[in-house]
């Protein structure tokens, strides 16, 4: 009977090794802080940047069509840029990485990875309440940006219809409201 | 000892399980091209699953036209997932890597509804699974000298309803429908 019991006790020890560890804490951080130690750079807080690139992004998108589309709920966003730094490594590495530390919370939707133009774009999903949080990370050669914002059910669904383009308006957005 | 045989039983039944379930499912198990995407130039990887399907297809209004079309399409859908790899130089895949996808494909229910080869424009091949009556998914596969690329829908799909998604839901403009036609 004993030996039943302790068989017993370790299937379940077995079972609970193999349910998956979730990733705690803030993700967003994890992310730049991940960005951070692989390709050996730092991020930039909003006032040192280079205010020009910026400016040419908000005058571009009003040309476009007037004022750009707002994607995220407000005050929900949350933006980390690199800007003049080298991101030279191994982009199948990094994705490896950065699927292991999100897969287990986030959903990844689409990952593109372009050697010609040395630049990596990743958007994950999770749920949040009634709401949803988009994670987008574009990685180009010199420069890079982080950027979670929360969505409503709505444009969920336009980002899923659109994921590259959707992706793209998230950044465009976060960079045009912060420098606004 | 009966009841040691027990604990034996139901854990060999929990590991058999979700190798049942898979049997049956009809997404295809696409990993093992991921290691194409250090050579390719270009790397899509696309993975729409249930949940967001479904959340998909709750969120979009009925009353809004455009919406309400897409609502139609993605109904009934259990996931969407892409893999697209474009390379600079020819030969950067291998028949391994093409056999890893037609093996399954090869699987029970499994239909190959279209194969047109053109050297101008490369191989499509359009497969169906059937559960019964029932189509329960299709995969696309487009290769030609520098690109490889697999679609793979799962759930209730027709060519028409693959044709409507293409350049949606991370679907690639793949021209299937003009495809199929010049072919007959």
């Amino acid at each position: 009977m004993k030996n039943v019991h302790t068989k017993f006790l370790i299937a379940i020890a077995l079972l609970l090794l193999c349910t998956p560890v979730h990733a705690s804490g803030d993700d967003f951080n994890s992310v730049v802080k991940m960005i951070e130690q692989f390709y050996r750079v730092k991020h930039q807080s909003i006032p040192f940047l280079a205010k020009a690139g910026m400016k040419v992004a908000t005058t571009a998108a009003r040309i476009k069509g007037g004022e750009a589309k707002r994607i995220a709920e407000a005050g929900s966003i949350k933006l980390a840029v690199f800007e003049n730094q080298a991101f030279a490594g191994d982009f199948t590495r990094f994705r490896a990485s950065l699927n292991g530390a999100l897969n287990d919370t986030w959903m990844p939707l689409i990952q593109t990875l372009s050697a010609k133009n040395v630049e990596q774009n990743y958007i994950y999903l999770r749920n949040v309440g009634d709401k949803y949080n988009v994670l987008v990370i574009n990685i180009a050669e010199h420069d890079a940006t982080v950027v979670q914002v929360t969505v409503s059910g709505k444009n969920l669904a336009l980002l899923l219809k659109d994921p590259e383009g959707t992706g793209k308006s998230i950044t465009e957005e976060a960079t045009i409201i912060d420098q606004e | 000892m009966k009841a040691l045989f027990r604990i034996n039983l139901i854990l060999s039944l929990l590991i058999a399980l979700p190798l049942v379930v898979h049997a049956q499912d009809s997404r295809l198990q696409l990993g093992s091209l991921d290691h194409l995407a250090a050579k390719a130039n270009q790397t899509v990887d696309v993975s729409i699953d249930e949940r967001l399907m479904k959340m998909a297809a709750k969120l979009l209004s009925d009353k809004d036209t455009d919406e309400r079309d897409v609502k139609k399409l993605v109904e009934g859908l259990k996931g969407i997932y892409v893999k697209s790899f474009e390379f600079e130089t020819e030969g950067q895949y291998s028949a391994g890597d093409l056999e890893t996808i037609r093996t399954q494909l090869r699987g029970p229910g499994w239909t190959r509804l279209v194969n047109v080869t053109s050297k101008k424009e490369g191989n499509l091949e359009v497969y169906l699974l059937f559960n019964g009556d029932m189509v329960g998914g299709l995969a696309v596969l487009h290769t030609d000298l520098k690109e490889f690329t697999v679609v793979n829908i799962v759930g209730p799909v027709d060519l028409d309803k693959l044709a409507r998604l293409e350049g949606q839901f991370g679907v690639p403009e793949l021209g299937v429908e003009k495809k199929t036609k010049n072919e007959q």
